[in-house]
């Protein structure tokens, strides 16, 4: 038994543990928790895969910036455990548990079958992780990347700006 | 018989590029039953983050296991992307909250301008 298929499995146990916890647990609040610890965890899956600058992004966007954007939205939220949290009628649920279910088996059968159909690099020269580093990553960001970067840019400006526009609307409806 | 002798193989062999696209296939379906079965507003773009995480996860393993930094650079979008999201869709969660003191998704289709 290698260490790194320890490792692996025991990230994966935790990446799926907790996933699924985020979407059974009745209180959001747990929910933003354990989506948190989700993240954290594949941060860690991107250090295994060597991606160093990714990982660092993982932690500080998705599990900083994004969380703590989820948390105080709803601090701002009267939130109680939900009574109707989950949609009702049983049909219908295993019908949409079933298609997941059933997406997720299509996935894995063409994993299954693909298997051999990529040339896979070898991963494990010096060579291969300077190729892959961060300064590579940066020189690629500012070169071939360069309109999709400033473009990225705009459109924060503008989702910042529209936040703010709609969540100043007085909130009128149908009736 | 064959399919249990591939998962055998697939538990047994050292972790490579099926193990990694094996979880992120999870993470996504994981996702997908959240925003399906979920009604309140804030789970479901918790979701959508869980789907969003899965892909990036799996552009990662194929960055890695083709040695091609392209995959890198499209996980740097596909974040920017999903924070922006998720600040757009908290707007409008915090919207439908001042007027019906709820977050549930069926209070959506009274939104107008």
């Amino acid at each position: 038994m290698d260490v790194s298929i320890l490792l692996f499995y025991g990230l994966a146990t935790i990446i799926v543990f907790f996933a699924l916890a985020v979407v059974i647990s009745d209180n959001p609040i747990y929910s933003a928790l354990y989506l948190a610890i989700t993240m954290v965890t594949l941060a860690f899956v991107y250090f295994l895969l060597k991606a160093f600058f990714i990982a660092g992004v993982q932690l500080i966007v998705y599990a900083g910036a994004v969380m703590v954007l989820f948390v105080m939205v709803m601090m701002m939220f009267d939130l109680k455990k939900e009574k109707n949290s989950f949609s009702k009628g049983k049909f219908a649920n295993f019908i949409k548990v079933g298609s997941a279910g059933w997406l997720c088996g299509l996935i894995f059968a063409s994993i299954m079958l693909s298997k051999g159909m990529l040339p896979l690099a070898n991963t494990n020269t010096p060579q291969a992780v300077a190729d892959t580093s961060t300064k590579e990553l940066a020189i690629l960001l500012y070169t071939d990347y360069i309109f999709a970067f400033e473009l990225l840019g705009l459109l924060l400006l503008l989702i910042a700006v529209g936040a703010v526009a709609v969540s100043r609307i007085k909130g009128g409806t149908h009736e | 018989m064959n399919s249990l002798n591939m998962l055998g193989d697939f538990f047994l062999s050292p972790v490579g590029i099926n193990h990694y696209l094996g979880l992120s296939a999870i993470l996504f379906c994981i996702g997908m039953v959240g925003v399906l079965r979920r009604r309140n507003v804030l789970v479901i773009l918790m979701s959508i983050e869980l789907m969003l995480n899965a892909v990036n996860l799996s552009f990662v393993t194929f960055s890695h296991f083709t040695q091609n930094i392209n995959g890198q650079i499209m996980v740097f979008f596909v974040m920017t992307i999903a924070a922006a999201e998720a600040g757009v869709g908290l707007a409008i969660a915090v919207t439908i909250f001042k007027r019906f003191k709820e977050v549930n998704i069926e209070f959506f289709e009274q939104l107008k301008g």
